[in-house]
Formats: structure tokens, sequence, C-alpha cells
């Protein structure tokens, strides 16, 4: 028994690392995804699905350095319980949360600079690898 | 952009089919998956995430007929906005969607034999709400 996911999208704003108590590294990135289709009364529909990612050790040191507002990522992963918080208006809202397992980086190196650029953090970085979590004693993989 | 979920667990319970105002039919079913693990310091944990899977039309229909509390499925979907709602005790809580586009039933013929008394079923879905040009049903076990 056991669940998986796997989407697709671009990240809403910059990735927040941060540390758990035991200093244990957490990075946290939102990722929209989005589907469109011609309606059965032939409108076209667009729907926007929002995931909050969650990716640890050394991959959340990954994505902290690599991952800035507007880049498309792939990530598959696990889903946790939902977590519910409430808003401004006391509405309860509730996000879908993901445990990244693996996050590829999907721009190519041209577009990621001029992302990491407008995010004003002028990073440079290649296009098309990916980065693994949880696994002990692994090399250094170049995460794009 | 996209996103696809899979998952492979148990019915919590019975599945309850109804009507949308539509006319199509809409199942619903709970579905439990497991993980276990040993932790760092040796002791065996387990979690359990809870799934409420929808399927819709003919898919409904195969779900309603064949699948019963405690069988095992393969659900291929996507997942939808978490559904909100308060519990007894007044706290909010969250319930995972997911709407189906493939059920697979897992239960051995001889296991849904006892339990449902028919004919085992496969069946991809249509999905709702992008109709796609209407798929075959297999009808194997």
């Amino acid at each position: 028994m056991y669940q998986q996911i796997t989407l697709i999208g671009n990240l809403g704003r910059d990735p927040e690392m941060r540390y758990t108590p035991s200093g244990t590294a957490v990075t946290n990135f939102s990722v929209a995804t989005s589907r469109s289709w011609t309606g059965q009364d032939g409108q076209r529909q667009d729907r926007t699905v929002w995931f909050r990612v969650a990716a640890w050790e050394r991959l959340a040191e990954t994505c902290n350095q690599y991952l800035t507002k507007g880049q498309r990522v792939l990530v598959v992963g696990e889903m946790e319980e939902p977590s519910t918080w409430t808003d401004r208006e006391g509405n309860t809202r509730a996000s879908l949360e993901v445990r990244a397992r693996t996050v590829r980086f999907l721009n190519t190196r041209a577009e990621g600079e001029a992302l990491a650029q407008a995010a004003g953090q002028g990073e440079s970085y290649g296009g098309g690898a990916s980065a693994e979590g949880s696994e002990p004693g692994g090399e250094d993989d170049i995460p794009f | 952009m996209y996103q696809q979920i899979t998952l492979i667990g148990n019915l919590g319970r019975d599945p309850e089919m109804r009507y949308a105002p539509s006319g199509d039919p809409v199942t619903n079913f709970s579905v439990a998956t497991s993980r276990g693990w040993t932790g760092e310091d040796g002791q065996r944990q387990e979690k359990t995430v809870w799934f409420r899977v929808t399927a819709w039309r003919r898919l409904a229909e195969t779900c309603n007929q064949y699948l019963s509390k405690g069988r095992r499925v393969l659900v291929v979907g996507e997942l939808e906005e978490p559904y909100v709602w308060t519990d007894e005790s007044g706290t909010s809580r969250a319930s995972l969607q997911v709407t189906a586009r493939t059920v697979q039933f897992l239960s051995s013929r001889a296991e849904s034999d006892e339990q449902s008394g028919g004919q085992p079923v496969y069946s991809d879905g249509e999905s709702a709400p992008s109709p796609d040009a209407g798929s075959d049903v297999d009808v194997r076990f």
C-alpha cells in the first residue's frame, strides 16, 4: 500500500529554507500546476492547483540554491496530510502538501539565468539534471 | 503543467453512488494507503494517509458494482483542492480528494467472488471535467 504524486509546474515564489530543531535542513516551495481543456459547451477552461512541496536534507540545499520564482520543476513525491490554516477573512483553507523524493529542474541554462537575475540572485547554472533526496552516501549530483 | 497521483490501498467502507444534477453517476470511496518503515532508532513506524476518490460515469457504475469495504485498489488520477470540513469537536479538518482516471481492482478473483458474488472488472475511466472520446471497457481479472 502506497501512494506517489508526480507534478510539473512553476514556482509561485522563491523557495524558503530553514532548519528543524534537530538541525535538519528543509526547503519549502509552492508549485502551480495548470490544466486547460475545452468544455462540452465549446468554452476553453483553465484550472490551477497549488502544491506546497517540502524537500529535506541534501535535496533541501540543492532546491534552495538553484530554484527561484517562476522556474518550472518536475516533482515526484508523496502526499502528506493536508494542512489547514485560517485566512484573513476567517475562512479555513487547506494546502496540498508533498514530500519530495525527486526534483528535476526543467528550465534551460539561459532561462534559469534570466529568472535568477529577475529575482535578484544572479546565479548561473546549467539545464536538465535532477536531484534525488534521501539517499545515503550518494555522489553529489549537479542538480540540472 | 500537470499532476498525477497513483495510489494503492484498501477501501475503508463500501462505495457510495449518487447522481449529479447533470444526471451523470458519481461514486465516492475512501482508500487508506499505508507505509511502514524502520526509524533511525530501530522502531517500526507506520503512516496511513486517506484519500477520498471520486469516479464518474461508466467508471462510477463499475466501481459501485464491484468495490466493497476492504477491497484493494490501484487508482490513478489527479488531485483536487482539499475538502475542508469541521469534525464533532469543532476542529477544522481537510481531506485529500482524487478524481480517478483509472481504477484497477487488485483483490483476487476468489476474494472478489466471495465478497461481491459477481464478475470482477477492470476499466479505464472517463474524466470530469474534460470528457474523453469514450474509453473502452475491458473486462478481465
